[in-house]
């Protein structure tokens, strides 16, 4: 019962950092600002999720999955937003390093 | 150069098989497969990536807390922006030199990413080329504590200020 009640609350702020990364996505007015929204807000909101998530999990091993799940989105959400970023800094023409 | 390798190959070690054992639930049939995969992923992953800076582990988990609340802080900061009518944005761009190994640099602007108001585009020689989401909130600071602890992960000994 109160498991429940941390999975409604965990998860439903988690759904919040994801529409603030989407409203952020549409209002923010450049390439480098919406990538702050979608990184940042998306990252916790998933975070917000796994933990609500874990609440109802019967073992450890739904507990590591779900953490390795969110170390996983981390890596790639960190590593992508500066890929991201960097090709959109670049000039247009192609420019090998 | 030889502990180097060793400690790298123990950490590798760790994680494919901590991976490993998360995602087959260490399921006792699994067990035998997971090994073979799991020194196979090592021995590629050493192939790919030579140990050059092993981890110091404690100096990781010493960063955790303060990863979790950059983390949830900047998630924060980030939500009130975009749910402000005003939209309270400043943007701009600094560029940071950063004294840590290659791969430790790349690894600090994926981090910074995900903390409050900083997201890197990359490197320019060795400085790391930061937007910031509201440059009069001076997260410079930010950035250079990230940077002594990624020093103290890769195990540098800082020489001089910063």
């Amino acid at each position: 019962m109160v498991t429940d009640l941390a999975t409604y609350a965990l998860t439903g702020l988690g759904l919040v950092f994801f529409w603030a990364g989407t409203i952020g996505l549409i209002r923010f007015p450049d390439t480098f600002s919406r990538l702050h929204a979608l990184t940042k807000a998306d990252n916790l909101g998933l975070g917000f999720i796994a933990l609500g998530l874990a609440f109802q999990a019967d073992g450890w091993a739904t507990l590591a999955m779900l953490a390795l799940i969110w170390m996983l989105a981390l890596l790639a959400a960190g590593t992508v937003a500066q890929l991201v970023a960097r090709a959109a800094l670049s000039p247009p023409e192609e420019d090998e390093e | 150069m030889r502990t180097d390798f060793t400690k790298a190959a123990i950490h590798r070690t760790i994680l494919f098989g901590g991976g490993w054992l998360a995602l087959t639930g260490a399921d006792p049939a699994a067990l035998a497969p997971g090994l073979l995969v799991s020194i196979a992923a090592v021995w590629l992953s050493l192939r790919l990536l030579p140990a050059r800076h092993p981890l110091v582990l404690w100096q990781v988990v010493r960063h955790l807390p303060r990863f979790v609340a950059g983390s949830v802080s900047g998630g924060v900061d980030v939500a009130r922006r975009a749910f402000s009518p005003s939209l309270p944005l400043n943007p701009g761009w600094v560029e940071v030199p950063i004294d840590l190994p290659e791969g430790a640099r790349a690894a600090l602007g994926g981090e910074l990413s995900l903390m409050p108001g900083t997201l890197a585009a990359g490197s320019e020689g060795n400085r790391l080329v930061v937007h910031l989401l509201d440059i009069d909130a001076g997260p410079d600071d930010v950035i250079l504590r990230e940077e002594a602890a990624f020093a103290a992960i890769v195990g540098q000994t800082r020489t001089g200020g910063a």
